[in-house]
């Protein structure tokens, strides 16, 4: 998938990589990849889990944006189902924009 | 269905319920490091202005395609052109190295079309590509030339056609 990822990214396109594998990210050196230690099969959680499926999606973009490393690596805090996903918080408007980073540090 | 195709199904199935299985499973088949410069574009847009495209190696086509070749254990390198517009009617999944019943079940587990157009209706994402993308992963050996320089540069080229802004990938 990584592969994949790189050759889309040097095509002129942004990409985000949800991994399950951490140690075939870190070999591959996608730009931009987020990390859950969850089984094969079920990079976006379970099946009719929307709240949990939703959650990994907004915080797969908020990373989109944060991410300013190449080849940076993000473990995403979700535990599978030991975690309220009805509590989470969606990122704000200004953290899918570009720039979301060094706001961040100006703060 | 042959002894090979069993067995790498099994051992999918067994990787999700035991640790040390799961390291086997893993280390059989760590891809090689890429040194070098990363591939970067820097994202130019907000997302509710961006739209979005998936590609998936998680072995997801329409039933009229023809599925991806599970005998050769070098893995199968073509691609699978995805209809954003029907594939979440009917699709099959061919991929014997992982479980995929729970995707056969609800898609957008390996597959976030639908989170996707709820996050467009929403106006948080501001649209999607009609096509999307499908491999298989564990691609090795005498195929990975075929990936790399007809498979990968072909899907990269036609989502630029589609004028799609960002790419979510996401594996098996």
């Amino acid at each position: 998938m990584g592969l994949v990822q790189r050759i889309i990214e040097a095509a002129g396109i942004p990409t985000v990589g949800i991994s399950i594998v951490r140690e075939y990210s870190e070999q591959v050196r996608p730009p931009r990849t987020v990390f859950l230690r969850w089984p094969f099969g079920h990079p976006l959680g379970e099946p009719d889990n929307r709240l949990q499926q939703r959650a990994v999606l907004l915080e797969t973009f908020r990373q989109l944006y944060a991410i300013d490393v190449p080849g940076q690596i993000v473990d995403l805090p979700f535990r599978w189902r030991r975690e309220n996903y009805a509590d989470y918080v969606s990122p704000t408007l200004a953290e899918l924009t570009p720039g979301a980073g060094r706001d961040q540090e100006r703060d | 269905m042959n002894h090979n195709r069993l067995k790498n199904r099994l051992l999918a199935w067994l990787a999700n319920r035991c640790a040390p299985l799961r390291r086997r499973f893993i280390a059989g088949y760590r891809p090689e490091r890429y040194e070098g410069a990363i591939p970067w574009t820097p994202v130019a847009w907000p997302l509710a202005e961006c739209r979005v495209a998936l590609v998936t190696t998680a072995g997801v086509h329409h039933p009229g395609q023809p599925p991806f070749d599970m005998h050769d254990p070098d893995g199968d390198p073509s691609y699978r052109v995805l209809d954003g517009a029907t594939i979440l009617g009917d699709y099959r999944i061919t991929h014997d190295y992982y479980d995929h019943r729970d995707a056969d079940r609800d898609l957008n587990v390996v597959f976030p079309l639908q989170r996707l157009r709820e996050l467009v209706a929403e106006g948080i994402v501001g649209g999607l590509a009609r096509r999307h993308y499908s491999l298989m992963g564990h691609i090795v050996g005498r195929h990975l030339p075929t990936l790399l320089q007809e498979s990968a540069p072909q899907i990269a080229r036609a989502l630029c056609d589609q004028r799609v802004d960002i790419v979510l990938l996401t594996p098996g």
